[in-house]
């Protein structure tokens, strides 16, 4: 079976035995709607949904694309500038300590209830896998290839961009898929804190009304958009980095 | 033979009291037997606050224990959880929203009154008292904080309409739980969500003053803020009416007793509950608890149900007899 197909085989799977458990113990849709209710209400509900998905994926994207800027340029500088890490790993791991659900509100009252506010908080969730499997990869830069490098006269910049970053890249790419499946987390846990807009918004909204299958609806669409934005970041490091470990096992 | 006899006569004597009050013991327990007690289990809408006075009191001065029940208080981490625990019978009773219960019904939960606890709203649209907004029409194009309930557009709605506007023209914000800080910080101009006995208390301490547009003044039908529910399929009618009787003692003990019952309910909990804010609360939420728990408007509830049903927050018709328990 080809690989692009088996995720669709699983999500089909997944999606019978659903059906069948919700038909099996006869349960009531406040409990947990079928698949078919859910899909009728994002039939229903599909203007509503796309306009908040286009809110929470801005979120989300632009979260993403800040947060691995400020990842990568925090490794670089734990690796380059050696006496500022024992001054800059505390206060990292601090912000991964406390959970973002106890900093939202703050957040929220410091950068407003718009957009800033959930990216800095997507921003929160997915700079340190970034940073730290940055970081890894241009500490394990193979030793051999540093003195090679060396001995050929390379300097600092040119051996970061022959050698180390080239070395890093697939450790980078891992930070990269933890990083586009936790985004979500940081724009919809915003969104829960403070906001007019987005699939978390709409979740509240949904929840308070005791429309279970709605927001079962934006719950899906949300796991869509995680897995498409997997896949497709998964698919564009494979082409990118062909020397990742994965990729030339294959 | 004396010694014999005197020793047979006690032991005779002894043998018959004996008796005689096992036959007594056993008369008394066949004419009275001890009553078991019935448990139940109640969820809050959220952890334990005034708005809970006359529970915390009835079952601090034992009326939940006269009226033969032993009731378990449980609270939530989410607000929105009561009515599924009590549609699913995972708990017998559970404090709730009138408004949002008649959405759990119109959603085919099998939901029913089964009394009430604080028979007035405490929500309403609030602005800091030198805010510019001096008027509901002052409103237009300003930004509100809430905290979602489900008929904020409906309230909006009919609180705007006298002025020629409407929910669409105000900005709704989520903020969750941060109602006065929003409000103080300016994040928002108003906030809606926020109770006339806590939010309006905790500006106070805040060294802020707060001005409140009641909603059951400015055309919104009277609605409970805070009732009982129990599943309409599956409910123990007598041990509800015993509750409720519990409830309406805790109520007149907290009338007749302002300051005392105060007390009484800071101790069940001081660690969480001997503050400022509760005490002032405490005594803000007097005159908004049922006097009569177990008195049924049915008129009252179906005029607020036809209101969301004309406003279009109903999806589908609720009829009261089908959702209001009668004792």
């Amino acid at each position: 079976m080809k690989d692009s197909v088996k995720p669709f085989v699983v999500l089909i799977g997944l999606l019978v035995l659903w059906h069948t458990l919700v038909m099996a113990f006869e349960m009531p849709s406040y409990i947990l709607p079928g698949p078919l209710a859910v899909a009728n209400s994002m039939v229903e509900n599909a203007s509503l949904l796309w306009e908040h998905t286009l809110v929470t994926l801005s979120e989300m994207l632009l979260g993403l694309l800040l947060g691995v800027l400020l990842g990568i340029i925090l490794a670089l500088v734990l690796v380059y500038f050696t006496a500022l890490r024992p001054w800059l790993l505390p206060p990292l791991l601090i912000t991964q300590a406390i959970p973002v659900f106890a900093l939202a509100p703050i957040l929220m009252l410091w950068f407003g209830y718009g957009l800033t506010s959930k990216v800095v908080m997507t921003i929160l969730v997915i700079f340190f896998p970034v940073a730290t499997c940055c970081y890894d990869g241009l500490r394990h830069t193979h030793q051999g290839w540093l003195d090679m490098a060396q001995t050929m006269g390379g300097n600092r910049l040119a051996i970061l961009r022959h050698i180390r970053w080239p070395a890093a890249l697939p450790a980078l790419a891992s930070g990269l898929r933890v990083a586009v499946v936790v985004a979500p987390i940081g724009a919809v846990v915003g969104e829960w804190v403070g906001s007019s807009a987005g699939l978390g918004y709409l979740m509240l909204q949904a929840n308070a009304r005791l429309w279970t299958d709605q927001m079962f609806a934006a719950l899906t669409v949300l796991a869509f958009c995680s897995v498409t934005l997997y896949y497709t970041t998964d698919r564009v490091l494979r082409r990118l980095i062909p020397w990742q470990p994965e990729t030339s096992q294959e | 033979m004396n010694k014999l006899m005197r020793h047979t006569f006690l032991w005779a004597m002894a043998w018959l009291l004996s008796v005689s009050l096992q036959a007594s013991a056993s008369q008394v327990s066949s004419t009275a037997p001890a009553r078991e007690l019935k448990e139940l289990t109640l969820m809050l809408e959220w952890f334990v606050n005034p708005d809970h006075g006359p529970i915390i009191i009835a079952r601090q001065n034992g009326y939940f224990a006269d009226q033969g029940l032993t009731v378990t208080i449980q609270e939530p981490a989410d607000p929105n959880l009561p009515p599924k625990l009590v549609a699913a019978e995972k708990v017998d009773l559970a404090v709730y929203y009138q408004p949002s219960m008649i959405h759990g019904v119109a959603n085919g939960l099998p939901l029913a009154w089964a009394g009430t606890l604080v028979a007035t709203p405490l929500d309403g649209l609030l602005v800091l008292d030198d805010s510019p907004i001096k008027s509901l029409k002052d409103m237009k194009g300003k930004t509100i904080g809430l905290n979602i309930g489900g008929i904020e557009n409906a309230i909006l709605d009919t609180l705007f309409a006298p002025y020629g506007f409407g929910a669409g023209d105000v900005k709704l914000v989520n903020v969750g739980w941060n109602l006065s800080s929003s409000l103080m910080s300016g994040r928002v101009d108003a906030i809606m969500g926020a109770y006339r006995n806590f939010e309006l208390n905790q500006l106070a301490i805040e060294g802020r003053k707060g001005r409140m547009f009641y909603y059951e003044e400015n055309n919104i039908p009277p609605y409970d803020e805070l009732i009982f529910i129990a599943n309409s399929k599956q409910h123990d009618k007598d041990a509800i009416r015993r509750f409720l009787r519990a409830i309406e003692l805790g109520t007149q003990y907290i009338v007749n007793n302002p300051e005392k019952s105060w007390e009484i309910f800071r101790d069940y909990s001081p660690e969480k509950l001997d503050n400022e804010l509760n005490r002032r609360a405490w005594f803000d939420t007097i005159p908004r608890f049922d006097l009569r728990p177990a008195a049924r408007d049915a008129g009252r509830y179906q005029a607020f149900a036809d209101y969301l049903q004309a406003t279009g927050e109903l999806k589908t018709q609720v009829n009261t007899k089908d959702y209001m328990l009668d004792f």
